[in-house]
């Protein structure tokens, strides 16, 4: 796939502290790649270097397929993760003012602003000042005026901040839909169920370092071990004994048991004692929200397994 | 620079748009008017009423003499002929305000003391008015001793001390031979320099307002979506030349209401007094002082997320503009002198200063203005460098106001 965007080798510190040690991944016409981290691992950071609010203090950026050094601000759309609108300003010129400082010609921004404010369900807001529109709507105005001019690079910081489900949903499929088109996109987030449900690839970055990267399936095959859950009271050294099991996390009367890398379920199950009391029994892979999760809270059972990989 | 231009039209459309600033863009000319007219609405009143009657009993036959002095100079008198004595003056002033009565009888020619009855309420500056009449009351008493016409034109010229500086001798020549076109020429040169004035307070004033909208810009977060598209400096840039236009926006309303009244009230040739090559340097002046100022505005609005919680250091520059305020005063009573240059070579007060100067002056300074200049083409150079640097990182600090020890550490980034 034809390659948009490098990163390599980026490094940044605020005064003393390093805030980004060698960070390094690439962007790809038609996917969705997101980086993922908890508060203050470095995400924004990243895309506010990319984006040249700040200069990294080494590596490189490369947007491929544009001659020169610089920054191809005309093609990349870009949704700051703090964003706001002019309050006193109509819907329809903040955005047309965007669009023009795009290069974007006037007339087809005027079509496609129509077209999307019908399409995110603000038909006939275009006259509408920015501050008698809610929350949501103002976060949807943003979002228009980040693709408005048809960006082959999109880059979303927390897009989905502050949205409620419906929207949610909205901004997802349309997200999705301009991938299909062959749009590159950079989604960060640390909304894990939106990001597995939509992304290709991804970037998890934990105090600046990278800890996982590749394709969602590559990922979940490669850290995302398997989980039983099961419901029924059962005596917590007899879990433990179970063989190829981890970690047991028991709650009442129900126990969650983290397998080995590596274990085949269906030869796993053959192996559960008898004796044990089985109301319910679910067995799936640990879900990105729980890596992140285990990350997140410095639990880590991912460290082995990323420092090796690293 | 296009999207500077890009930023400058829309700071103008988006203000353009703007009930507040509309209704300042009229309500500006509108109270000058008032300023104008008011006062003069009310000294007019007062004139007609305060019409001092005088009455002379003249037994010098100089009735006509002082008529015409009263009329030529435009002494607010009444004047009538009287034959009363001065007993039945008094007794006639007792019950009359504003009168007075001037006895010139053949004792004054004598004594030299012109004997005045007025009543209890009359002008504050009567009596200094009637000391003009001294001129021909001299001459008669000069006459009445027999001195030729000769000897008494040079006795009446009498003896003035006079400075006489190598500088502006020239000038003080000139000035002189023309005694009633002097106020002329002085509102001939008053002209450009009021009108660069005019310039200068209404784009600096308006020019404020890019505080607001550089702190705006942190308030509603927007920042960052502009500077994915455009560069700080372009924003910056396009912001300075935005309210510049407003400020001129501001010039236009204002003189399409002034012009016609100056032309009115003053009766003046003001066109004919404003096409000449000084209102060039005093217009060029006032540019000059208006990017200044905009740079100071634009890096301290950067700094701050809000006008209501501006810190000290914050609401001192605000003051900045009003610098040359404190000069006035020095500067009209002295226009070359000490605290003059010092005005002149101070960035901050120079514009104000040195349009002043130049309009008072007749003779300009070319050296201090060229220094002046200089020093104030650096700093503003200097200002925008800072601004620039303060720019960048302080519009990005939302919800946010900088010390200046942040702001220090920037600029030395």
């Amino acid at each position: 796939m034809n390659v948009m965007l490098s990163i390599d080798g980026l490094e940044k510190s605020f005064k003393d502290k390093k805030v980004l040690h060698n960070i390094s991944f690439e962007v790809r016409k038609g996917e969705i790649m997101a980086i993922l981290g908890p508060n203050g691992a470095g995400k924004s950071t990243t895309i506010r270097n990319i984006m040249g609010i700040m200069y990294p203090d080494a590596g490189s950026i490369t947007f491929h397929n544009y001659e020169g050094n610089e920054i191809p601000r005309h093609k990349i759309g870009y949704l700051p993760e703090e964003r706001g609108l002019y309050k006193n300003v109509k819907v329809m010129d903040i955005l047309l003012y965007l669009a023009d400082l795009k290069d974007y010609p006037l007339d087809k921004a005027k079509e496609r602003i129509l077209m999307y404010l019908k399409k995110f369900d603000l038909e006939g807001k275009e006259k509408v000042s920015i501050e008698e529109l809610s929350k949501g709507m103002g976060q949807k105005v943003q979002f228009i005026g980040s693709i408005l001019h048809e960006p082959e690079l999109l880059i979303l910081d927390e897009p989905f901040s502050g949205l409620d489900p419906v929207s949610q949903e909205l901004f997802k499929e349309e997200i999705r839909s301009l991938a299909d088109q062959g749009t590159a996109i950079l989604l960060s987030s640390h909304q894990m169920n939106l990001v597995e449900e939509m992304c290709d690839r991804l970037f998890m970055i934990q105090k600046g370092h990278k800890v996982i990267y590749g394709t969602l399936d590559e990922v979940k095959t490669e850290y995302a071990n398997f989980k039983c859950t099961i419901n029924g009271r059962n005596q917590l050294q007899d879990l433990e004994a179970i063989a190829d099991v981890e970690r047991v996390e028991q709650h009442e009367n129900s126990a969650t048991l983290y397998l080995a890398k590596d274990v085949n379920p269906s030869q796993w199950l053959k192996l559960l004692p008898e004796t044990l009391i089985i109301n319910e029994l679910k067995i799936n892979r640990v879900s990105l929200h729980e890596i992140f999760i285990d990350i997140a809270t410095g639990k880590n059972l991912l460290q082995e397994a990323g420092a090796s990989d690293a | 620079m296009r999207n500077s231009r890009k930023v400058a039209k829309w700071e103008i459309k988006r203000n353009l748009k703007n009930k507040s600033y509309i209704i300042g863009l009229f309500l500006t000319p509108l109270l000058m008017i008032l300023g104008f007219t008011l006062p003069g609405l009310f000294s007019s009143d007062e004139d007609n009423s305060e019409l001092t009657q005088v009455y002379i009993h003249d037994e010098l036959n100089l009735y006509t003499d002082i008529e015409s002095i009263a009329d030529e100079i435009g002494l607010n008198w009444q004047l009538n002929q009287t034959d009363l004595s001065e007993a039945e003056a008094t007794s006639a002033l007792e019950d009359s305000e504003n009168t007075a009565y001037l006895f010139l009888t053949e004792q004054v020619l004598t004594d030299g003391v012109v004997p005045v009855y007025t009543s209890e309420e009359i002008d504050n500056a009567f009596m200094n008015e009637v000391q003009l009449l001294t001129t021909p009351l001299q001459t008669l008493q000069l006459e009445q001793l027999g001195l030729s016409p000769e000897q008494l034109a040079v006795v009446s010229n009498g003896v003035v001390f006079e400075e006489v500086s190598t500088e502006e001798s020239e000038a003080e020549t000139g000035e002189a031979g023309l005694e009633t076109a002097s106020s002329d020429d002085f509102l001939e040169k008053m002209v450009p320099g009021a009108f660069a004035g005019i310039i200068f307070i209404s784009i600096v004033f308006t020019g404020m307002a890019i505080f607001q909208s550089a702190s705006q810009e942190k308030k509603d977060k927007i920042a960052e979506i502009i500077l994915s598209s455009i560069t700080p400096t372009e924003l910056m840039q396009g912001k300075i030349i935005g309210y510049f236009i407003l400020g001129l926006i501001q010039v236009a309303v204002l003189l399409v209401f002034l012009v016609p009244l100056v032309i009115w009230k003053f009766d003046m040739p003001i066109m004919e007094y404003l096409l000449v090559p000084e209102t060039l340097l005093l217009t060029f002046i006032a540019l000059l002082g208006y990017l200044l100022f905009a740079a100071v505005f634009v890096g301290i609005g950067a700094t701050m997320s809000d006008m209501t919680t501006a810190g000290n250091f914050q609401g001192f520059t605000m003051m900045l503009p009003f610098l040359p305020f404190a000069f006035i005063g020095p500067v009209i009573g002295n226009p070359s002198g000490i605290i003059a240059q010092i005005g002149t070579y101070i960035p901050f007060s120079s514009p104000g200063v040195m349009i002043l100067r130049i309009s008072l002056l007749e003779e300009w300074p070319w050296l201090e203005i060229i220094i002046g200049l200089v020093i104030l083409l650096i700093s503003i150079w200097l200002c925008m460098k800072l601004a620039g640097k303060i720019f960048k990182v302080g519009i990005l600090m939302y919800g946010k106001n900088a010390s200046p020890a942040e702001i220090w550490k920037w600029i030395r980034a």
